[in-house]
């Protein structure tokens, strides 16, 4: 499983990387942080969810990638629940131009389905440790 | 044993700078750090008022809005009707005029976008966004 979501998180990094100035614009949709921090972000973000995915598949610093994959799918569920509260029409901007389309529920369906997954890979391998 | 994960995630959020940086220079000349649009796309109600006759001014705001007061001479032009209205807007398009596009403020994305699909979609050149909207047309007009 941890395979299929190191992947998911590759390939979801991967498209936003190749178009960081769309990705910029939909952090920017969210209407939370100023354009600047919008722009570090859209650089940053899809690398980081690059590098965690690919500790996933290859299980090298692991529990780090984790980590740092369930605090980031945490604060995209807050941050979109923010927006739909604020009656912001916005696209996610997940996977770039693919997600477009998506509506709020199926976007929030994958983020839900995505923090489960990663939950119960912390427990699998907090079990394997102990 | 429990401070291995949280190297391992700082380890992973510095090593993440590297490409990011890389990526950010790379990019450097196609996005603006100061403000959604590029800076050679925007335009002040000043530079636009030089321009005059030689500029058409689209309202990228809600028809409501559009109703109840507008820049002289502009073709409302907005997103929720966009196959009913680009038709009216290129009627008084011609390839020798400026094109600019300005919504409610600063903060507003309807004017960025409708410049984006002049762009794209109507393959328009010289498509600018207004500096501060609206309201600074407002301010400029006291």
């Amino acid at each position: 499983m941890d395979v299929v979501v190191g992947a998911i998180f590759i390939c979801a990094g991967a498209i936003k990387a190749f178009d960081p100035i769309r990705f910029a614009n939909d952090i920017d949709n969210y209407k939370i942080l100023p354009w600047t921090i919008g722009v570090g972000l859209a650089f940053y973000l899809p690398w980081l969810e690059i590098l965690c995915g690919l500790a996933l598949v290859a299980r090298v610093l692991y529990r780090g990638g984790l980590s740092i994959l369930t605090a980031l799918i945490g604060i995209f569920i807050a941050a979109t629940i923010a927006a739909k509260i604020r009656g912001l029409d916005i696209t996610c901007g997940c996977f770039g131009h693919a997600s477009k389309n998506w509506s709020f529920s199926t976007h929030l369906a994958l983020d839900f389905l995505l923090l489960a997954a990663l939950i119960f890979l912390i427990r699998i391998s907090s079990r394997r440790l102990a | 044993m429990k401070s291995r994960p949280i190297r391992q995630a700082l380890f992973l959020v510095a090593l993440a700078f590297v490409p990011a940086i890389g990526e950010a220079v790379y990019f450097r000349d196609r996005v603006s750090w100061q403000s959604p649009v590029a800076t050679s796309e925007l335009v002040t109600v000043d530079q636009a008022r030089v321009w005059g006759e030689n500029a058409i001014w689209v309202d990228a705001r809600p028809d409501d809005e559009f109703t109840r007061d507008h820049v002289p001479g502009a073709v409302s032009l907005n997103e929720d009707r966009w196959n009913e209205l680009l038709p009216q807007f290129l009627q008084r398009w011609s390839p020798e005029k400026r094109v600019i596009v300005y919504c409610s403020a600063e903060s507003c994305n309807a004017a960025r976008e409708v410049a984006k699909r002049l762009r794209e979609e109507a393959q328009l050149k010289n498509v600018f966004v207004l500096q501060g909207g609206w309201e600074e047309w407002l301010r400029k007009k006291r």
